[in-house]
């Protein structure tokens, strides 16, 4: 009930966005010429994008298109063995998860899975670097800055509610290795600061990131503002003209005190929710994510990621004890996924908020890279007949077949599009996605126009690399159920 | 009516032909007229007569054609005109001369004066008639172009003129046609390059080269020389905007002007010129000579800006009190405030050059100096202590180079020329940075090089003509490709868009004028490359630094954007002055920032604008703009007033090195270390100590997050806070014999973090022997909580494993982890690695060159401002401090604040309402709230 009342609010609040967006997307645009505007609009079917990050490459084979399972035991020759888990029905006729996933198999008819997405040649894999061009669509370096395509969708649609930053990522932190290489796309590029994630490590901490500093009470953070604002009304220099930088200071000032004072810091808050809830969706900081992320998309979010978090050889990055940390892995996604997906489609939020679960690439046991193109193998230890079960999954980076699930937002209800080979190598062979079509579906999905593109450095720089990009309009539509 | 226009049209172009009759005929007919006068050489008068009577008839026809052409093809303008009332003042006349001369030989008279006259007339009108025919055939210019002094018009030479100039002709000179063929191509890079150059071939149609043009695409042939209407390029651009087929489909459409010549060109037959297309203007690379201009100012710089002001009609405003220029010269040189004694010395300083003196020991201060003026340099030349590529080996830091250039105030060129043929140190530069894998071939280390030295030394933008022959500058493929070749081990092949081409890259400058550059091996060709570029002659490589330098010094370049120098600049004049100064002065840094910083120019006040757009368009040069603090200038400032800011830096130019290293449990999860999980752990390590008298015996520890450290079962210590290092003296606490250290150590918070214990001890025998102790692997750990006794000597720590090394990046180096005394520096922003608080205030990542930051404040930067615990923890730290410097002098606290943050005392008004935040007995509370308040205010956050 309350959720209908606030509902009705934000929507009210969302006018005043726009309004108040139009007026602080200033920054940049005198630097930057969009050319947008002469591009006709699109009709979207979607306000939200909530992204499910696999960090790590999860194998398309022990997850979401398993194949011929071969069960551990000595002397196993692991050329015979595709998938480490039994296959298991899911409630799509003939859609088929590998066991450990049943609960995202239940609400898979309330969305699409593709299983022909195929990653990027990058030689010698480096994960982030796939990261990158998964998250911006180019491949790195680039000689400018590459904006996330959480910051594009910020750029372009701005927040869905004023004090909500438009976009959230959350779960990843930047301490290990490869950090500065994720920090390198977790970026608004040559966007702006201004577009860039606000990022929260630990869900269960997100309340930090909006709330008065620690031990502030709400009376005080009040009257320090108002100290502030007197003070600056008292000098002589803001009695002088008018000067964008020192308006946007003031603006940016008060439009951090209205989203640090307004009832819907709330929404960061993870106590607010039952306590049946939060245990449902409590499998550590990934589950906690999804359970922001459906408060953040009911209240006003725009585009919010939740990464299991990437780390080297942790995660989905399995180099050893591949089955037995997948299965891991498995029971930290399952339960929260299917949750959130309930529970959006449950409101009838799911109708607006596009939800998509997708990873770098997938691992194989036997092939480093693709079939046309292997490339220097990292995981040496891994003998071809094995005896020790730490040998058993899959180790390799594979970056030719890989899966990709959707829901909500005008995708096709229990769609099953593209597939790859049953025998090894897993390759895509049906309606191969690649990335430019990922990111093109999710504008499509949006509204946004496919020609949207910036000029930097004389370049113009489109939201797909030279605005190629082309959603596939297969995925959306009427239910196929 | 289309079946018989082409008799008359074909008719029509026999006119060129025709016209050359009577232009012979009766000119000769003159001729030998002349040659009868006096009754002389009768014999010809019978061949006069036909000569007459055939050029007058062929003047007719010649005429009567010349209109049939005028009116079937178009053509109109005064030159038309003027050449077709000549046309039929010639025949006209050639019929009456042809008449008399008739009725003059019915009469058998022998009187031909009234015929002569008529003929002369004719001959006259038939000259002028032919001599306009000419212009429009071959030009205006064609006649007067090969005299001496004549001066052609070829520059600037818009497609409006050319039409105009062109439209009206019937044939075009050779000249006029490759001048049509390169404003037709011109116009074509712009509007249709895009999509069809050989980087992408829409409809497998180029228009970028000659057989492009004319093999046509998937349509059939686009250009049908001499016929637009058959053309299917003419067709697709003089389409309705609405229409689907029409061109181009990016980018706004054609103008009537732009198609107007379009038709022209395929009109004269679509001739193509070979000459490359300079469609894009470009700036001399050599410095103009600047006389200094008469004015009653007396700094050179003031002597050209008096004389743009005088062009613009600006009065000169009166320049900043001593407040303010203090401020803005601190700030811009040593990047600090001043502080409040400084400011009052100088207001009351009586010597009329203080300011210049000021600038003068500012300069002096090299340390303060080098590490505020390393920012700059790092955005520039993409320095940073941490980023992608360090991880695998991929690139390398010039810090310590760079350092040591500004610290000694090495000059520019010996900066230019170490950077690009490197010395030990600055190899970082032209190294790049090489990911793992496979990358674009426009972004291979090589092409990194040609882009940054391009884009950082020399102004010019080779980014896009890495991948593809540029649409914004004149550059090729060719030659970013002949600049990368030059840092190039093996023979680099040309890709287009990250296509190989099959074309090798001949290694070569991109401004081949100033030289060839030549040598085997790499080291050769960059010595050879960097004498070239060093040059005086290289005039932009010292406008380009002179230009950021400006910019750095009044928020605005002289050309704008600073990495365009072919941009104009809002004064040529003042421009080249300044760059050539600069050389002059042997192209000492320090001389150009004191050059810049010593004029009124410099001290004019700040101006304002209403919209960032305002000081991009039109824009009017009236003073410096308000700048903004940098990251590291408010990171400074704040560590200046109340508390440091960063505890620690990642290049530690002076420092000493410690073997400490930053070690704690090591903690696994399926065989690999992972972060360390909040918690306590336990840490051990037992020495030796001599049966000797003991002079001292100190300790250094900091300890992510918290310890409690014991000496042989004794609690000696306590600390929550790895920013503050702790020293003790534990002389007493030793024995001879063995002893031990242990350290419980905690892990806060609620998912995995770095945790780390560093600790030193230092003692020192009386003998003068010392001993030294660091944490390092010979140290060993658990994560269980052991037995009470584990803290002492007798404590078997078998089962307890060796500590891991965390090394120091996730800490960076604290300067007071020293058993020297310190001596209150805080650690400068620009040696931190970078951080959120400061990436936030919009220092950039330097993955690539960054030559001006974002001006504006953000929503992030706000929030971050507002409740980023980092700041805020700063904000405590400072207020306990202050609240004990100033314990019960809350109105000088108040005073102090205000001249140390804002430069002044506050007004009594501000007084009042400070000292009644703070209240009787003030709290730590509200003074962090004044603090922040202060700090936000607009008055301290610019620079005005």
């Amino acid at each position: 009930m309350q959720a209908q009342n606030s509902r009705r609010d934000f929507i009210k609040k969302m006018t005043a966005a726009s309004i108040a967006a139009s007026a602080t997307t200033l920054p940049m645009a005198g630097f930057l010429s969009s050319c947008s505007p002469s591009i006709a609009k699109i009709a979207a079917s979607a306000d939200t994008v909530i992204l499910l990050w696999m960090a790590g490459g999860m194998a398309h084979t022990e997850t979401f298109d398993p194949k011929a399972f071969v069960p551990f035991e000595k002397r196993l020759d692991m050329k015979r063995v595709l998938s480490t888990f039994p296959k298991k029905p899911t409630v799509v006729d003939g859609l088929e998860f590998s066991e450990g996933l049943q609960s995202i198999g239940s609400v898979m008819d309330k969305g699409a899975i593709i299983r022909s997405y195929k990653a990027a040649d990058l030689g010698h894999i480096l994960h982030t670097r796939h990261q990158y061009h998964w998250h911006t669509c180019y491949e790195p370096p680039q000689s400018v800055q590459a904006p996330h395509i959480g910051a594009w969708i910020a750029k372009e649609l701005g927040p869905a509610n004023p004090v909500i930053p438009p976009f959230i990522a959350m779960g990843q932190r930047f301490t290990m290795g490869e950090s500065e290489e994720l920090k390198a796309f977790h970026s608004a590029g040559f966007l702006g600061t201004e577009y860039g994630p606000f990022l929260i490590p630990d869900p269960a901490g997100g309340l930090e990131s909006v709330r008065p500093p620690q031990g502030m009470s709400l009376k005080r953070f009040e009257a320090r503002y108002k100290l502030y604002k007197t003070l600056a009304n008292k000098h002589k220099i803001m009695e002088q003209g008018s000067d964008y930088q020192r308006e946007s200071l003031m603006r940016s000032m008060e439009q951090s005190y209205r989203l640090l004072n307004s009832p819907e810091a709330k929404v960061f808050d993870l106590s607010q929710e039952p306590k049946e809830v939060y245990d449902t969706y409590n499998t550590g900081r990934f589950g906690l994510g999804c359970l922001m992320a459906k408060r953040l998309a009911m209240n006003g979010g725009r585009f919010i990621s939740v990464s299991t978090e990437y780390e080297p050889f942790i995660g989905w990055d399995t180099h050893d004890n591949g089955h037995a940390r997948v299965k891991k892995m498995k029971a930290l996604i399952d339960r929260p996924v299917a949750q959130l997906i309930k529970d959006l489609d449950e409101t009838g939020h799911l109708d607006r908020t596009l939800v998509i679960l997708a990873t770098e690439f997938s691992r194989d046991a036997v092939m480093e890279g693709r079939p046309e193109e292997q490339v220097k193998d990292q995981v040496s230890r891994q003998p071809d007949v094995i005896d020790n079960e730490k040998h058993y999954g899959m180790h390799r980076h594979f970056t030719d077949g890989s899966s990709i699930l959707m829901w909500g937002g005008g995708i096709k209800k229990g769609l099953v599009y593209g597939k790859t080979a049953d025998e090894r190598p897993c390759t895509s062979i049906e309606n191969t996605v690649v990335i430019d079509q990922v990111h093109q579906s999710i504008y499509h999905a949006l509204g946004i126009p496919p020609q949207t593109h910036y000029e930097i450095e004389g370049r113009p720089f489109y939201t797909t690399p030279d605005g190629h990009g082309k959603p596939i309009l297969d995925l959306f539509g009427k239910s196929l159920t | 009516m289309e079946n018989s226009n082409w008799i008359f049209q074909l008719l029509g172009r026999l006119h060129p032909l025709l016209v050359h009759f009577p232009i012979g005929l009766l000119v000769v007919a003159l001729c030998f007229e002349l040659f009868t006068l006096r009754g002389k050489r009768p014999g010809l008068r019978q061949g006069i007569n036909w000569m007459v009577f055939f050029g007058a008839a062929s003047a007719c026809v010649a005429a009567l054609f010349g209109w049939l052409l005028r009116t079937q093809e178009n053509y109109s303008g005064d030159l038309v005109d003027n050449h077709q009332y000549a046309g039929i003042a010639t025949a006209v006349f050639a019929l009456a001369t042809a008449l008399v001369l008739r009725n003059t030989l019915k009469k058998q008279s022998a009187d031909l004066r009234a015929y002569r006259f008529m003929l002369f007339a004719t001959v006259i009108a038939t000259t002028i008639a032919g001599h306009l025919g000419a212009n429009l055939t071959h030009g205006e210019d064609y006649l007067w172009e090969i005299l001496p002094n004549h001066k052609t018009v070829n520059n600037g030479a818009t497609s409006s003129v050319l039409l105009t100039e062109l439209g009206t002709t019937d044939s075009l000179s050779a000249l006029q046609q490759d001048k049509l063929s390169l404003e037709v191509r011109g116009l074509f890079a712009h509007k249709c390059y895009q999509c069809h150059s050989e980087n992408k071939q829409k409809g497998a149609l180029i228009l970028a080269t000659k057989e492009g043009v004319f093999k046509g695409g998937e349509s059939g042939l686009a250009i049908v020389p001499g016929k637009p209407e058959q053309s299917e390029l003419f067709r697709r651009i003089t389409l309705p905007a609405n229409h689907k087929e029409v061109m181009p489909t990016k980018g706004k459409l054609l103008n009537d002007r732009e198609i107007a010549l379009v038709k022209l060109w395929i009109q004269k037959g679509a001739h193509w010129s070979d000459e490359k297309v300079k469609i894009f203007p470009e700036a001399l690379l050599a410095l103009q000579k600047i006389k200094l201009p008469i004015s009653n100012q007396a700094h050179p710089v003031d002597k050209l800006v008096d004389d743009y002001f005088q062009k613009h009609n600006i009065e000169w405003p009166v320049i900043v009190d001593d407040p303010t220029f203090i401020r803005r010269a601190y700030l811009d040189i040593i990047g600090l405030l001043p502080e409040p004694e400084a400011i009052h010395q100088f207001e009351n300083d009586k010597n009329p050059n203080k300011r210049d003196a000021l600038i003068d020991s500012l300069l002096g201060d090299h340390r303060n100096y080098t590490q505020h003026w390393l920012s700059f340099w790092n955005d520039l030349l993409r320095n940073d202590y941490s980023g992608p590529g360090f991880i695998t080996g991929g690139r390398k830091q010039i810090s310590g180079w760079l350092y040591k250039s500004l610290m000694t105030n090495k000059t520019y060129d010996k900066m230019v020329k170490e950077l690009i043929s490197p010395v030990e140190g600055s190899e970082g530069f032209i190294k790049g940075i090489e990911w793992r894998g496979v990358v674009n071939a426009s972004q291979r280390t090589e092409m990194q090089a040609a882009q940054n030295i391009g884009q950082s030394l020399m102004g010019v933008n080779v980014k896009c003509a890495s991948c593809h022959n540029s649409f914004v500058s004149n550059l090729t493929l060719e030659q970013a490709y002949g600049f990368a070749a030059i840092f190039a081990e093996k023979p680099l092949e040309l890709n287009r868009c990250d296509i190989p081409i099959g074309k090798i890259a001949t290694a070569d400058f991109l401004y081949p004028e100033l030289g060839i550059v030549k040598g085997e091996t790499i080291a050769k060709r960059l010595l050879n490359l960097s004498d070239i570029m060093v040059q005086e002659e290289n005039g932009r490589l010292y406008r380009t630094i002179t230009n950021r330098f400006w910019h750095r010094l009044l928020g605005k370049g002289i050309i704008e954007p600073l990495d365009e120098m072919d941009s104009p600049a809002w004064d040529d004049a003042l421009m080249d002055w300044l760059a050539s100064d600069f050389i002059a002065a042997n192209m000492d840094l320090k001389h150009l920032i004191k050059r810049i910083m010593s004029s009124k120019t410099y001290q004019l006040p700040a101006v304002s604008y209403k919209k960032i757009e305002d000081t991009k368009t039109d824009y009017v040069f009236r003073g410096p703009l308000v700048r903004r603090l940098s990251a590291e200038q408010f990171s400074d400032a704040i560590s200046q007033i109340i508390s440091p800011l960063y505890p620690a830096v990642a290049f530690n130019p002076e420092g000493e090195k410690t073997k400490a290293k930053r070690v704690w449990h090591k903690e696994v999860s399926f065989n690999r270390t992972v972060l360390p999980e909040p918690g306590k752990r336990y840490f051990r390590k037992s020495f030796n100590i001599k049966n000797k008298k003991i002079t001292n015996a100190k300790i250094l520890i900091s300890v992510d997050h918290a310890y409690s450290l014991f000496m042989n079962g004794k609690k000696i210590a306590e600390g929550r806070d790895w920013t503050q290092v702790d020293k003790l003296e534990v002389s007493n606490y030793l024995k001879p014999g063995k002893n031990t250290i242990a350290v419980e150590g905690e892990n806060e918070g609620t998912i995995g973090n770095p945790a780390g214990v560093l600790f030193s001890m230092k003692v020192l025998y009386q003998s003068g022997e010392t001993l030294e102790i660091n944490s390092d692997e010979t140290w060993k750990s658990t994560d269980l909580l052991p037995d009470e006794n584990w803290t002492t000597n007798s404590f078997k720590d078998d089962s307890w494993k060796a500590v891991k090394n965390y090394g120091t990046q996730n800490w960076g180096t604290l300067p007071d982890f020293s058993f020297k005394n310190h001596d209150g520096k805080f650690a400068r922003a620009s040696l931190v690695k970078q951080h959120p608080f400061m990436k936030t205030l919009g220092r950039p990542s330097r993955e690539i060159v960054t030559t001006s930051r974002e001006v504006q404040a953000t929503l992030l930067q706000a929030l971050e401002l507002t409740n980023g615990a980092f700041f805020n923890n700063v904000l405590e730290k400072g207020a306990i401090k202050w609240l004990e410097a100033y314990k019960n002098e809350p109105e000088k606290l108040v005073d102090q604040l205000y001249q140390k943050t804002l430069g002044r005392s506050p007004s009594p008004a501000e007084k009042n309402i400070l000292m009644n935040t703070l209240g009787d007995a003030p709290q730590k509370e509200q003074l962090q709230d004044i603090f922040w308040s202060v700090f936000i205010l607009p008055e301290f956050q610019f620079i005005n």
